[in-house]
């Protein structure tokens, strides 16, 4: 019934991930509107309009908008969008490279029925997921008790789901021209997260104001729908903009040749192949790659730390730097202001910071979610793809056919997470080093060694866990959500820990507390949290050992 | 246990759940033999071999390799095998050259003159990414890997798989060169015609049990015959049934195809008590068939 046919059956193949995604944001909210209920808000309303523009809050400000911006427009709407992306990257390209698609389409259906029925199913999911999200957030407020009148949460649900819609096409699109789905995921996700942050930035600086409009995350956002309603303009721009992307998909995919099991080609396989520089490649990058374990997984993941790497030093460190310099004086004495009457912590969902200083601005631009996310993409994909995504590709059983201990290979792998994590960490520092230099801030370059090193701990740690995770079960996508998962639960449980009284006593509990709980941009470095978050990543690699050892090798196939 | 055996299993058993994928194998493989290891899809090939190579771990019972236990020492013995797996699957962004120079750095040094003559002989090209390469191609490369170290013992699973007839020809060829040396091949396959052409003993596997170990040359000399006769009338099966050494027979209109193993004389008198016999047509069976005759329902009747 569920395989009858090829939308039913990509329906059957995704609804379980968007069914976890769903719950893990119902129980994320559930804690942040309890949390907040706790909290004295009245003194929302006094701060200056620029500084609640900032993290979208209402004048008559609230538990319910709290926590409804913070879950659903900033979390909730990252995670769907993403959800969304992942799947139209994959819908097509994902069966190329699996080698799929030929046998699917050999059968009497046009490519454009696939594509349709695969796209249906998309937006059916995505749909679901966000009216399910609408639901949690007014039934939750009736179960804590927390009133909601003249909030809009259908509009912001609507401008939720077309932001989804329009990533997923925009992933769709590329991979259905390049058959890549890594390129599409990349490139989509790149474009998602740079919006994101455009869109929180820019409008603090006066004349940048009018660019935010040039990045798609503003016609979710940028009317502020929750408080104003559904805005049709915005959402005449975005359905624009998803239709034309799905004109696009549809075209790619019938014009071009398909591919078998894809291989990409990179810049080093052109390099090899021209006679000119064969020789020079081959013995650098040729032969250095498959000299041993840690190398090869390298060589493998260098598209992710390439991109991640580039993204953290310019968008992240460089150019907020300057950024946070053309911020009017004005501006950024209201604020301070503003922090006077407030609790520190109140921004502690956003991983805290603010506008004073450039500390409290980097902190929240930069250190507060980006630099461990920035960690943790790098470090997971390569902890759950090491030793899982080996057994998926059933390329395992020839590694270990060779007089290796698998230790070796747990190890081999891990020491490349570790080199990768650290290297994305050095060049964030570099960047905020040149950015806080060009911006003559001032900030202290110890201190942001200090907090560049914590932060790439505290991504460690995730990416161990992804590591024992996958060396446990030999399953990628439970170590990726697994860590992911964990990732985000602990980073919004710091946060609340930092609000509530109630949970203040729990903070040790969160490896997060050991990043940012003794702020390092501030008070520089704390050797024993280094410790600490160290600790837990060898005692994570260990326990991946030891799983790797006793377990069965997986035979998927 | 005795010291002789290359390749020796004990109460071999593994269980995934309930699925009984392997119940109490002994198997005994001497220095130098090809052993055809026989079986449908499911059987529990892959299952021994995966054990052999300490991928899985049994359920009860051992293995062992050159003396040594497949999970004690299992680092140890992968120095002395060479291994293509069943359904083999490579880096794909690696080439030919690439891959075999990946494992031949973490098994340590490889003569390289001895990897251009492998690849010579099975026409393999290793200049292109493994992902661009048809799976007959594919298998080359695993097999060259398999064969590159010149290992003690090969354990080779499915290895002609997607190789036109002309290089499974070679690669038996190869197989027969190194047994010479004193190689010990465990193949594992479900083409009789190849095992057949290579293996000094089979060992047929169903269900999870080992049916029968036979030498070929053994099995061979059983004489079995496969008989074909056109009646005058319409064929009825009782008639033959009574015959001794009669089996797998099949019946349609005037004609009676069967196995047999019996005193032709007995058969042609029954057929002519009945029937007036307008041909008769014989050949010698291929293992295929004596395998098919004699262990068709071993298991199932167990």
């Amino acid at each position: 019934m569920m395989l009858a046919n090829v939308f039913t059956k990509t329906i059957k193949e995704h609804w379980l991930g968007w069914l976890i995604a769903f719950f893990s944001l119902v129980v994320l909210l559930l804690m942040a509107m309890g949390v907040y209920r706790e909290m004295d808000v009245s003194l929302y309303s006094e701060l200056p309009d620029v500084y609640r523009s900032m993290i979208g809050i209402s004048e008559s400000a609230d538990v319910a908008s709290l926590s409804i911006n913070a879950l659903v427009g900033t979390y909730g709407a990252l995670t769907i969008a993403a959800m969304t992306l992942a799947m139209g990257a994959g819908l097509i390209a994902g069966e190329e490279r699996r080698g799929t698609l030929g046998l699917l389409l050999s059968s009497p259906k046009s490519r454009t029925y696939v594509l349709v029925s695969k796209t249906a199913a998309m937006v059916l999911l995505t749909i679901l997921c966000v009216i399910a999200i609408w639901g949690a957030v007014v039934a939750s407020a009736a179960v804590l008790d927390i009133s909601i009148e003249g909030m809009d949460v259908g509009a912001l649900s609507f401008h939720m789901l077309l932001n989804s819609l329009f990533y997923g096409f925009l992933a769709l699109a590329i991979s259905t021209w390049t058959g890549n789905r890594g390129a599409a995921l990349g490139v989509s996700i790149g474009v998602m997260v740079m919006s994101f942050v455009a869109v929180g930035v820019l409008p603090l600086i006066e004349k940048a104001e009018d660019y935010a409009k040039a990045f798609p995350w503003h016609y979710f956002t940028g009317s502020k729908p929750l408080l104003n309603g559904v805005n049709w303009g915005d959402i005449g721009i975005l359905s624009a903009g998803c239709a034309i992307l799905a004109a696009i998909a549809l075209i790619g995919v019938n014009r071009r040749d398909l591919k078998t099991q894809s291989v990409g080609i990179t810049m080093i396989d052109r390099l090899r192949s021209n006679p000119l520089t064969e020789k020079l490649i081959g013995r650098l990058a040729g032969s250095a790659r498959i000299s041993s374990i840690w190398a090869k997984t390298a060589s493998e993941y260098q598209v992710h730390f390439v991109i991640t790497a580039a993204y953290m030093f310019t968008v992240q460190g460089l150019m907020m730097g300057p950024l946070y310099a053309a911020i009017p004086e004005r501006t950024r004495t209201a604020a301070d202001a503003a922090f006077k009457v407030m609790p520190e912590a109140m921004l502690a969902l956003f991983g805290g910071g603010g506008l004073a200083t450039p500390e409290a601005f980097y902190q929240i631009e930069t250190f507060g979610m980006m630099m461990p996310i920035g960690i943790m993409v790098v470090a997971i994909a390569i902890g759950a793809g090491a030793l899982a995504g080996e057994e998926e590709k059933r390329t395992i059983g020839l590694l270990l056919a060779n007089p290796i201990k698998r230790s070796r290979v747990v190890r081999a792998k891990a020491l490349t997470m570790v080199l990768f994590a650290f290297a994305v960490g050095i060049v964030t520092f570099a960047g905020v080093a040149l950015g806080a230099t060009l911006g003559d801030l001032g900030m202290s370059i110890g201190n942001i060694a200090s907090a560049c090193l914590l932060g790439t701990l505290v991504g460690l740690v995730f990416g161990s866990l992804s590591l024992a995770l996958s060396a446990g079960t030999g399953r990628r996508k439970i170590a990726i959500w697994g860590a992911v998962g964990a990732g985000l639960a602990f980073h919004v449980f710091n946060s609340l820990t930092e609000i509530s009284d109630v949970l203040t006593d729990w903070a040790w509990l969160t490896p997060f507390h050991y990043y940012i709980g003794n702020d390092p941009l501030n008070n520089g470095m704390d050797w024993v949290n280094a410790a600490i978050l160290a600790a837990m990543s060898i005692i994570l690699i260990t326990l991946s050992v030891a799983l790797f050892q006793r377990r069965d090798i997986r035979q998927t196939g | 246990m005795s010291n002789q055996a290359t390749i020796q299993t004990k109460d071999l058993t593994k269980h995934y759940g309930k699925v009984r994928a392997l119940e109490d194998l002994d198997l005994e493989i001497q220095v130098g033999e090809v052993f055809g290891y026989l079986g449908p899809n499911g059987a529990g090939k892959t299952t021994t071999i995966r054990t052999m190579l300490d991928e899985i771990r049994p359920t009860k019972g051992r293995a062992s390799i050159l003396g040594m236990d497949t999970h004690d020492k299992s680092v140890e013995i992968r120095k002395h095998i060479g291994y293509v797996p069943g359904d083999l699957a490579m880096y794909p962004s690696l080439t030919g050259m690439d891959t075999l120079t990946y494992f031949a750095n973490l098994r340590g040094g490889v003569d390289w003159s001895y990897v251009d003559e492998l690849a010579d002989r099975l026409d393999a090209e290793l200049e292109k990414k493994v992902g661009d390469l048809s799976s007959g191609n594919r298998q080359k490369v695993g097999l060259i890997q398999a064969f590159m170290n010149k290992p003690e013992v090969l354990i080779l699973d499915e290895p002609s798989l997607g190789l036109d007839p002309l290089i499974q020809r070679e690669l038996q060829k190869m197989m027969r060169e190194v047994t010479d040396r004193g190689c010990t091949i465990f193949l594992s396959s479900h083409s009789l015609s190849e095992v057949q052409r290579v293996a000094d003993r089979v060992g047929i596997i169903r269900h999870g049990h080992l049916v029968a170990v036979e030498s070929v040359v053994e099995l061979r000399s059983k004489a079995i015959r496969r008989v074909e006769l056109e009646l005058d009338g319409q064929a009825k099966s009782s008639v033959f049934e009574a015959v001794p050494g009669v089996r797998d027979m099949a019946v349609e209109n005037h004609h009676v195809v069967l196995s047999f193993d019996g005193e032709m004389g007995e058969l042609i008198k029954a057929a002519a008590e009945h029937y007036s016999i307008i041909d008769i047509h014989t050949q010698e069976a291929d293992l295929e068939e004596i395998f098919l005759t004699y262990y068709r329902d071993e298991v199932v009747t167990k």
